[in-house]
This record gives C-alpha cells, structure tokens and sequence, in this order.
C-alpha cells in the first residue's frame, strides 16, 4: 500500500496535466509581466531595460494610477459598510419566513449568477438619462429634482458603478451569512431562551458573535473581488468621465492595450498582483486573531 | 404504517403552532421580505418587460409597462442579426470542454494530495493557493502575447486553456475536501484485489467523488457561461466569439433596436438563470465550500 501511494511514476501522472495549465497559464504569464514590467516595451519591436523606472513613476507620479487605487478602496469599504451589514441581518431574518425561505433565499441569489455584460448593459440603460428606469422612479415617488445623468455626472458615476457591484455581489455575502446563521446550533437558541432572552438579545449577544469566523471569510472574499473588480467599469464607462471611475483593471487594461504602453501596463499589473497578496495575507492574518469558536 | 401513525400528529401540531403565530410581527416581516425580493429582482423584470416592447414604448414615464402587443419579434431579429446561435454554439463548445477538463484534472491532483505521499506536495499546494490569488486580468497582457506568438490567439485552446487554468485551484480544494471523507479501507481491499493507482482512481473513487464533481462542474459552468474579458482580448474572429459577444455586437452595430438589444440580454441571462433553478443546492454548496477554503 505504502509503496503504491509513493510511486514516482503515478505521482508525476497524476500531478503533470494540472501543474503544466497551471504554470502555462497563470504562473509563467505572471513571471513574463514581471520581466516586461522593467522594459519600455511598446507591444511590438524593440525594447530597454529601464530598471525600475515603471515602477516609481507609478508610485510617485501616476494621478490616474492613485484615483484607481482610491476607488478600489472606496469600492471595498462601501461593500463592506453598506452590504454586510444588510446581508447579515436579512440572512437572520429571513430564517424566520417559513416555507419562503427557500423562495426567497433563491431569489436574493439570482443576480449573481447574471453574466457580467448582462449585468453592465442593463445597468448603463437603467441609468440611461433618456429611457432609463431610475429617473422614471425618481420623478414617479415625487423627486424629479434628483433625475439626472448617473454615469456622466463625474462625481456620481463611481457610486452609480459601486451600486451596481453590490447589486450583483450581494447574493454571495448573504449566502455566505446566511450558512453562518444555520450553522448556529439549536441548543444555543433553546439555552438562550431558557435564560429569558428576547429575540433581539438573542441575535445581537448570541448570533452575531457566533458568526466572526463567517465574517472573516465573507469580508476576505469581497476585498479581494472588489479589488479585481474592472468589467463593469470597463463595460460602462471604461474608467470615465475624465478617470473618474478608473479601477486598476480597468487601467492597466487600457494602459497595455489602447495606449500600447506594454511595458507600462505590465508594471501597474505586478503592483496589482502585490496589492492583492499583501492585503490577503495582512487581513488573514489580521482576521484570524478574534475567530471565535462555536 | 406505524410510522405514519406517528409522524401525522406531529405535523398537523407544526401546522397549527405556525397558524397560530401569523402575527402582526410575521406579517410585517413578509411584507418586507417580499419588498426586498421585488427590488433585488425588479432590474431583470424591467429587462424582460422592455425586451417586449416595440422601440416606441421606450421613452413613456412608465416604470413597468404591458406590452400590447408584445413584440416577440425583437427576439427573432436578436436572433438572426445578433449571430446568437453561432456564438451560442461557441460557448457551450467552450464551457463544456473547460468544466470538463477542470473536473477530470482537479481529481488527478485531489487524489495526488489526499493520498500519495510526496516530498514536494506543500510547495505545490502553496504554488495553487498562489495561483487561487492572482487577478486574471494580470495574467491578459502576458497571455495576449504568447497566444499571439504560438499562433494560438482566435482558437477554442485560448479560451479552454486559461478558463480551466482559474477554475482548478478551487476546483481541487473542494474535491480535495470530499475525498478526505472517504475511508481508507475502501482502498486496501482494492489493493488487495490487486488494483493498481488508476484503477483504484477511476473504479472506486470517482463514483464516490461524484457528487463534488458535479457541484464544481456546475459552479465552473457559471463561470465560463458568463466570462467575458478573456473572450473579449483573445478572441476577435467571429467564428470563435461566444455569447456574451453577442451583447456588445448588438450595441454597437443597432445601436437605436433597444428592444432588441434587451431580447439579446434575456436569452443570455436566461440559461445561467435556468442553470441556477435547477442546481440551487449544488451552486450553494459549491460555493459555500470553495469560500471556507479559500
């Protein structure tokens, strides 16, 4: 048995097909960004080796890179202020509507599994100033004075985009608080009320804090989507107007290929990636240290 | 029969405790719920309703409006102007071959780090968890140009390849998750029966795993149904486009058929939304699963 699970032969066969489109697909790609990142490459013909020029004049001068960055972490902290803490108490309450509950937990998934061109293309014409829904509503409930151009109005377009973000990533965080809910153990709710706690004290001392280590993943998840988020962006304003909804997808995309600044975008795609990783590992890590156990 | 006897009384006092506690407060609370419900759906119903319009009813003050008649005709010309069936054709093409091919590798490399010993699985394990952090949208300029040099850029690999590439590390986590639950026993009796590694694999414990495969092969289906930037860089020739194409097309080229432009959007969203009806509990659970590991 010992000597079966330790063969060499098998253990290259089983491991080979998955770690050549692994490498060939992500970690060599990575590696090449890495290399062309130190370049002036222009996509075609020849380059120099410019050191680490790329790099800190993304740092130190880049205004569009700082406004990317500024609205990914916007983007992040408003999913994180305003979603969660909705998904959180829908997912308490709807364990209380019976035989809907099923209905109902369907129906607040069902927009994440929408195809993110659906999403965009719906939303840019929801928004749309001359047909568009919301300015319909807005005049229907009495407060025509608020209509206007969501997506064209610079200070705006970045909360029209973020609402459309949470709309679609909201079925997810609530599933995610939702199993936290049913994982609560009944003896705890039976414990609870033998002690005389009402509803209210029941959730905020019992469920809520049973749901930290459901939080930490959630809130994991939704940083690091919401710091790759770029195909809204680039599906309905592509970073506009005048970079005001630039996201660090979106503008390394832009960057590397309608500017053909390849070596450029290469670099802004390694600081991406380093962005990514240290804040995973930092709020891991971070996260990890007030996990309470059931 | 004596079972019956004691389960019916039991229901019908569930039953009753139910009646009896529609109070005010439960009554408030679907009413709420089911308002949450409408808003989180109203965006698709909109996209369904104004797909029936003809292009004159757009610009009324209506929030919903019954189409008289309704004009199913905008989904016969997104269908024969949108190139819907050809691409259509493309990204089943695609999505079953990628989901397939995540499934078969992601159980080599399960099996391979539930079961073999080896002197290099943690660092593989961590290249994958690596691989699990990275955007795709770092890995799009890098692949762009070895597609473009290999000659793979328009072609079914370029999209197969990358899109079973970012579904394999979750993929393999929530396999590797089912197959720590199977006895080792079931094994050594194989062994004994004189099975070699393959045999015990693909005989004894794939038909076991089954049902981990079939809640990645539907979540990854979702994915590679609606993915979109890594179709939009590396593909440009029609023949290879898939569905989501179809949208932009449409934008572009009938840029005034909004009916049609919204029929496009319907019978996109439509097979995902169906998809989801179908497989609620496996997507949960795939989900559910792929979050707490990663």
């Amino acid at each position: 048995m010992n000597q079966l699970m330790s063969s060499k032969r098998s253990i290259f066969f089983l491991v080979a097909p998955g770690f050549l489109i692994l490498i060939s697909m992500i970690i060599f790609p990575i590696g090449m960004s890495i290399y062309y990142g130190f370049t002036d490459w222009g996509g075609i013909g020849d380059y120099n080796f410019i050191g680490f020029e790329n790099f800190k004049t993304i740092i130190m001068n880049d205004e569009v890179f700082r406004t990317s960055l500024i609205n990914a972490l916007l983007l992040t902290v408003a999913t994180i202020v305003i979603q969660h803490p909705i998904a959180i108490f829908l997912s308490i309450l709807i364990t209380h509507c019976g035989r809907w509950e099923k209905v109902l937990r369907t129906v607040l998934f069902i927009p994440a599994i929408i195809s993110i061109v659906v999403t965009a293309k719906l939303w840019a014409s929801i928004y749309n100033p001359q047909y568009g829904v919301l300015n319909n509503v807005l005049e229907a409930i009495g407060l025509s004075s608020w209509t206007q151009d969501w997506l064209g109005n610079p200070n705006l377009a970045i909360w029209s985009i973020i609402v459309v973000t949470m709309w679609q990533g909201f079925g997810y965080a609530f599933l995610l608080y939702y199993a936290g809910v049913k994982g609560v153990p009944d003896e705890l709710y039976e414990a609870a009320k033998i002690d005389g706690a009402n509803p209210f004290q029941l959730y905020v001392k019992v469920v809520i804090p049973l749901l930290a280590p459901m939080m930490r993943v959630a809130i994991i998840i939704a940083v690091i989507s919401c710091l790759k988020q770029m195909e809204v962006v680039y599906l309905m304003t592509d970073g506009g107007p005048g970079n005001s909804t630039q996201l660090l997808g979106n503008y390394l995309y832009q960057t590397a290929f309608s500017s053909a600044q390849y070596g450029y975008g290469n670099a802004i795609s390694v600081i991406f990636v380093i962005v990514v990783l240290i804040i995973t590992v930092v709020l891991n890590k971070f996260l990890k240290r007030d996990v309470g156990e059931y | 029969m004596e079972k019956q006897l004691n389960t019916t009384p039991n229901i019908s006092v569930i039953r009753k405790k139910e009646k009896k506690s529609l109070s005010l407060g439960k009554i408030i609370l679907y009413i709420f719920m089911a308002i949450v419900g409408f808003l989180q759906l109203f965006p698709l119903l909109w996209l369904f309703d104004y797909s029936l319009l003809n292009s004159g009813e757009f610009f009324g003050d209506a929030i919903l409006q019954i189409p008289s008649p309704p004009e199913w005709e905008t989904y016969i010309s997104a269908f024969t102007q949108g190139n819907v069936l050809p691409y259509f054709f493309n990204s089943v093409l695609v999505t079953f071959v990628s989901v397939a091919l995540t499934a078969f590798v992601s159980i080599l490399l399960a099996y391979a780090f539930t079961r073999m010993k080896w002197r290099f699985s943690a660092l593989f394990l961590n290249i994958i968890l690596l691989g699990m952090m990275i955007p795709i949208h770092a890995t799009l300029l890098p692949n762009f140009i070895i597609f473009n040099e290999v000659g793979m850029l328009n072609s079914y690999w370029a999209l197969i390849l990358p899109y079973t590439a970012f579904n394999i590390p979750i993929s393999m986590f929530i396999v590797t998750g089912f197959m720590e639950t199977i006895p080792r026993s079931i094994e050594e009796a194989a062994v004994m029966d004189g099975a070699g590694i393959w045999r015990i694999l693909f005989k004894v414990i794939f038909p076991i795993t089954k049902p981990a495969i079939a809640t990645i092969s539907v979540v990854n289906f979702i994915n590679c149904w609606n993915e979109f930037i890594m179709a939009y860089t590396f593909i440009t020739e029609d023949t290879f486009k898939t569905l989501p194409f179809s949208i932009i097309q449409f934008v572009g080229q009938y840029s005034s058929n909004y009916g049609a432009q919204f029929a496009v959007m319907s019978l996109i969203a439509i097979p995902s939304i169906i998809m989801y009806l179908f497989f609620t509990d496996e997507i949960n659970k795939g989900l559910m699963a792929g979050s707490i590991k990663g």
